[in-house]
């Protein structure tokens, strides 16, 4: 008898040190009411701490508590705080935009809704349209729209010269595979580095491109389309004319194109930050065209990755938080500091600025920063739906198969079945 | 003595409690949450449907089958290779025992990131060991973007990781086996290989069992590499249940199904733990 009720009592203290946190006491980490805690990564970090140095010139004894948390652990935090109701998140987070949707469709309760507070009707038309709607969910807006990445081609211009290429008369997909196969024959060079197993952002983008997604408007999927074989055939053919190198994983990825195994890649303007960073001593050597069209004339606009702030619903300082980030996804000084950082900003009251049409010693004297800002406008939305990550992963799939020398259509068939099934547990 | 008889339980209260709150209870919970399922926002009762999804999900059966394949292709040689090289190392005649074992030994303490990176580096098309197999007249070997060496890949990452850990494990009996009975056996004119399956191997039974149970539950749940290596890829040849598990909470933020692949570990886990019993002979 003793030793049953000694267990139970054990049992009934081990319940109440579960049930301990009634969530006032450690929620947001920080406790006075001039303090945000924020979950950032890399070179996000000293922007908005710049941001808050600067706010806190109006608001004195401003202080943000940051917790930096690279990708993608800090995903595996915030998907477990949303779990467990918004508990132990901080008041803001950074959320990519391939993640946002997914968040935003299984935890509707959990951001704060900024249309209520006014933010869309104030400052909608300052960003690209793409990124607005990225935000919204039943036409309200849930993020504040931070950096982009609209795409380009990075390539490596003393490459391209010697082997007598013309980077500026590419422009189809089939002129950017021609030219890689002379860089193939003239130089033993590879055009590009996909990671056909794990990576299907260039498919990505062109889908983007040509204004489809894995998803079209209503939702449906949409892997199937003429744009989507189209697009990979392109894959296919890169790989099947050994002209890709697959590199598998970010690190092998940079450091093909920083060893000159590979010439090219089209990416969103953020590579330009890794480049300058990991290859510091290939100044003169890189150079940026835009994404070839999938037919003569077509779009050559696209968005791959960029970043949003979102305000959790659990915070006990919504309103601080609202003005702060209100402040800092609005304010040129803060963006234009962002964009020293190597962060393209989505805010368009900053691309008349000076720096925009500066020559950039790095990328061969070219004013990348103009043309990236020219492209962002015309970049198409993306419908990512909540199930973007199942449909990367059947898409993913689907590339490798193509690689692998199926038919492209037939690859695309099985994973949209695929994808189907999935979708309807 | 009334005093005296709680003093143990105060002693392992704090074991037990932990025990409680980080092991017990998620495991409670986790099937509670496999009966569930998630529909914006909030959690509803869902009966067995998490289950009877799963027999129509060809994922799942490809995952259960690459575990499995990996658990074959893995577990026997590895035990294999940890029991010569215990006993190599427990030999009388070998110098630098201690250098030895705790080289073997380390990769089982190294961080598991820098070494998913440095075989990744090792593995890609153009990388370490492509460039020695050329030198020798081998043909770039696709390690990670095949479906069949990829398995091969990270079986051998496993096998560098685990061997030396259970080394220490057969080492540690070895020395438990008295040397009169190999006396014994030499004067009676058995050979080396021959005291090795007669004596060793006879002697090591419980600790083969124990070892064996430790890599089939690590096997089961393994997630590490096909995580940092492959991803699962090229098209779920390397996806593994630990993985699928993985997925399902933290990619598509669905739970329930994730909690339900896990209690499918766990029955299979108890099942094959019940059969290496039965094999080996313990009567327990």
């Amino acid at each position: 008898m003793k030793r049953a009720s000694i267990i139970f009592a054990l049992l009934l203290f081990a319940l109440a040190a579960c049930s301990g946190n009634d969530g006032s006491s450690e929620q947001n980490e920080s406790g006075d009411n001039n303090t945000l805690s924020v979950w950032a990564w890399n070179i996000n970090v000293p922007v908005i701490e710049k941001a808050a140095e600067m706010f806190a010139e109006d608001h004195p004894g401003f202080e943000l508590n940051i917790v930096e948390t690279g990708t993608p652990d800090v995903y595996q935090k915030i998907t477990t705080g949303l779990q467990a109701n918004g508990e132990g998140l901080p008041d803001v987070m950074l959320v990519e935009d391939d993640r946002l949707q997914g968040y935003l469709n299984s935890f509707p309760e959990a951001f704060v809704n900024l249309s209520e507070k006014g933010f869309a009707d104030d400052h909608m038309d300052k960003f690209p349209e793409y990124k607005t709607e990225l935000l919204s969910k039943d036409g309200d807006m849930y993020g504040f729209p931070f950096d982009s990445g609209p795409a380009g081609v990075f390539y490596r211009v003393d490459l391209f010269e010697e082997a007598g290429i013309d980077a500026n008369a590419i422009e189809t997909w089939d002129d950017f595979i021609e030219a890689g196969k002379v860089l193939r024959d003239e130089l033993d060079v590879a055009l590009t580095g996909i990671d056909i197993n794990n990576d299907d952002g260039v498919y990505r983008l062109m889908l983007n491109q040509q204004g489809t997604f894995y998803f079209d408007e209503e939702g449906n999927v949409d892997l199937t389309s003429e744009e989507s074989v189209k697009a990979m055939n392109v894959i296919q053919q890169l790989s099947e004319e050994g002209l890709n190198e697959n590199l598998v994983g970010w690190d092998a990825w940079i450091g093909g194109l920083a060893n000159g195994t590979v010439a090219t890649a089209p990416s969103g303007a953020w590579l330009s930050g890794s480049l300058t960073g990991q290859a510091p001593d290939m100044e003169g050597q890189w150079g940026v065209f835009p994404l070839p069209a999938m037919e003569e004339g077509g779009n050559r606009a696209a968005n791959l990755g960029g970043s949003n702030y979102m305000i959790s619903s659990n915070s006990e300082k919504v309103d601080l938080a609202y003005e702060f980030m209100e402040f800092f996804s609005t304010s040129d000084e803060v963006q234009l500091y962002a964009m020293e950082n190597g962060l393209f900003p989505s805010l368009n009251t900053i691309y008349t600025e000076d720096v925009f049409s500066e020559e950039v010693a790095y990328f061969n004297d070219q004013p990348i920063w103009t043309m990236f800002a020219d492209l962002i406008e015309d970049v198409p939305y993306a419908n990512y739906t909540g199930d973007y990550s199942l449909a990367r992963d059947e898409a993913t799939k689907a590339q490798s198969r193509a690689a692998d020398g199926n038919d492209p259509a037939e690859a695309l068939e099985e994973a949209a079945k695929q994808l189907e099934n999935r979708l309807n547990k | 003595m009334k005093q005296s008889k709680k003093f143990p339980y105060l002693f392992i209260a704090p074991a037990v409690i932990l025990f409680i709150v980080f092991t017990a209870y998620p495991i409670i919970a986790s099937l509670y949450l496999s009966f569930q399922t998630y529909e914006g926002g909030s959690y509803s009762f869902a009966g067995l449907s998490n289950y009877t999804r799963l027999l129509e999900d060809s994922i799942f059966w490809k995952a259960l089958g690459n575990t499995f394949i990996i658990f074959i292709l893995q577990v026997p040689i590895m035990l294999l290779m940890a029991m010569a090289l215990a006993s190599v190392l427990n030999s009388q005649l070998l110098k630098l025992k201690g250098f030895f074992r705790v080289s073997f030994f380390l990769p089982a303490v190294t961080s598991l990131v820098a070494y998913s990176l440095l075989f990744s580096i090792i593995l890609q098309d153009n990388g370490i060991l492509n460039t020695l197999l050329n030198a020798i007249g081998i043909e770039n070997i696709p390690w990670l973007s095949d479906p069949f060496w990829a398995k091969i890949s990270i079986v051998m990452a496993m096998m560098w990781r685990w061997t030396g850990y259970n080394m220490i494990i057969f080492l540690a009996a070895l020395q438990n086996i008295p040397d009169h009975m190999y006396e014994a056996a030499s004067i009676d004119g058995a050979g080396k290989i021959r005291q090795f399956f007669s004596i060793t191997i006879p002697n090591l039974k419980p600790i083969i069992l124990f070892a064996g149970i430790l890599s089939t539950i690590g096997t089961l749940q393994l997630f590490d590499e096909p995580f940092n290596l492959t991803q699962g890829g090229p098209a779920d040849s390397t996806m593994t249940l630990g993985l699928y598990i993985y997925e399902n909470g933290f990619e598509y933020f669905d739970f329930s199904y994730g909690s339900a692949v896990a209690y499918v570990v766990v029955v299979l886990v108890a099942i094959l733990s019940y059969f290496q019993f039965k094999v080996t002979g313990e009567k327990s």
